[in-house]
């Protein structure tokens, strides 16, 4: 059976959390929030445009590294959890279907609407994005910094949960993979591009 | 759209099928984990940028909160603080109590906390406090109760869950 990419999507979104009575949401080994996008947007754009020109690398790499982390952790708990178990595991034959549906996942996640379009098993993917949060930080015009930090991380990191080895709870195997962007809604183009090769 | 009620808050939660956003009561979110708020926490930290981190997140929740106080004509202050209160745990930040609220100054303590025990979880135990984002939640949330503009109150947490305490205790002062 191959992956039911609007299927996952339709199904997944569905899900309501809101926080227990500690006001916690403990779900897929870690504990969720539900933000608005304009706060992690905002953290970002304005760090990333106040920053030292020199410290610049240094924090989009930091940035980067939050989403890989979210990513591998969060990736790993929902490939895990009842849901995955329910609605993608009866699609899923081989391990590309698992990162098949995990974009899938991620998609209906509200982090963009993302889909691979090149697959290489260890060696390359190439993810394409439309409509993803990242790219709200430019209501007109365009910027010549690409901006979506999360996206290259959850990108490396799933390539990193499909083909990095045993999962490491310490994130060890989380970076073995690098993510670079190529285009970006918020630099003009029609949609976000993410290639991930190993470091 | 599902509509569900969480004591006296209502949440609708909604998925744009087009556009593949989220929205909680018209405001658009996204889900993200303890590891992502606390790996944004520390680079506040590396980067000495604590105060904007506290300071988007007050710009943030203040819409939220105001905006709900707006459309469901919330003026009794009784109310206004439950529904703040509420709305913090609806997000999954953690639970918070006020335990006085006025014009100059006020106390809210939290005894469960996103950030702090996803923190624990991944880190140990820290010398320095971490919530930020609660502290600009706090700041909003009084601005908000109040009918003040934002940015008008202070608030910094006097004990930290983090750092050992039982509890965090988010002081507020006005500015």
């Amino acid at each position: 059976m191959a992956v039911n990419r609007k299927k996952i999507i339709e199904d997944l979104s569905k899900i309501e959390i809101l926080g227990n009575e500690n006001g916690l949401i403990e779900k897929f080994n870690v504990y969720v929030n539900q933000l608005p996008i304009h706060f992690w947007n905002g953290f970002a754009e304005r760090l990333t445009n106040k920053i030292a020109p020199d410290l610049l690398e240094a924090t989009e790499y930091l940035l980067i590294h939050a989403g890989q982390n979210c990513g591998y952790h969060t990736g790993y708990g929902i490939i895990k959890s009842e849901e995955w178990e329910a609605v993608v595991a009866p699609m899923i034959e081989t391990k590309e279907d698992i990162l098949h549906g995990a974009f899938a996942v991620l998609t209906a996640w509200g982090w963009g609407n993302a889909e691979i379009v090149e697959l290489l098993p260890n060696e390359k993917m190439v993810v394409r994005v439309y409509n993803y949060y990242e790219s709200d930080i430019v209501k007109y015009g365009k910027t010549d910094k690409m901006s979506a930090y999360m996206l290259r991380g959850i990108c490396a990191a799933f390539f990193s949960l499909a083909y990095g080895g045993e999962y490491s709870p310490n994130g060890d195997n989380a970076l073995k993979y690098n993510c670079l962007q190529t285009k970006g809604i918020e630099c003009g183009d029609e949609y976000g591009e993410f290639i991930v090769t190993p470091n | 759209m599902a509509e569900f009620k969480k004591n006296s808050l209502i949440v609708e939660h909604k998925f744009d099928t087009k556009t593949k956003r989220h929205y909680l009561n018209n405001t658009q979110t996204v889900f993200h984990c303890h590891h992502y708020t606390t790996l944004y926490t520390q680079l506040a930290l590396d980067a000495g940028e604590t105060v904007l981190l506290q300071n988007v997140a007050e710009e943030s929740f203040f819409d939220l909160i105001s905006n709900y106080f707006e459309t469901h004509n919330i003026e009794n202050l009784d109310e206004k603080v439950d529904i703040a209160c509420e709305y913090y745990a609806a997000l999954g930040l953690g639970d918070v109590k006020v335990r006085f609220l006025g014009e100059d100054s006020g106390e809210v303590i939290s005894e469960h906390s996103h950030i702090e025990q996803g923190w624990l979880k991944k880190w140990g135990k820290y010398d320095k406090t971490v919530n930020y984002i609660g502290c600009g939640y706090v700041a909003a949330m009084f601005s908000a109760i109040l009918d003040k503009p934002i940015g008008t109150f202070f608030v910094k947490e006097h004990q930290s869950i983090v750092k050992g305490d039982k509890f965090t205790m988010f002081k507020i002062v006005k500015k």
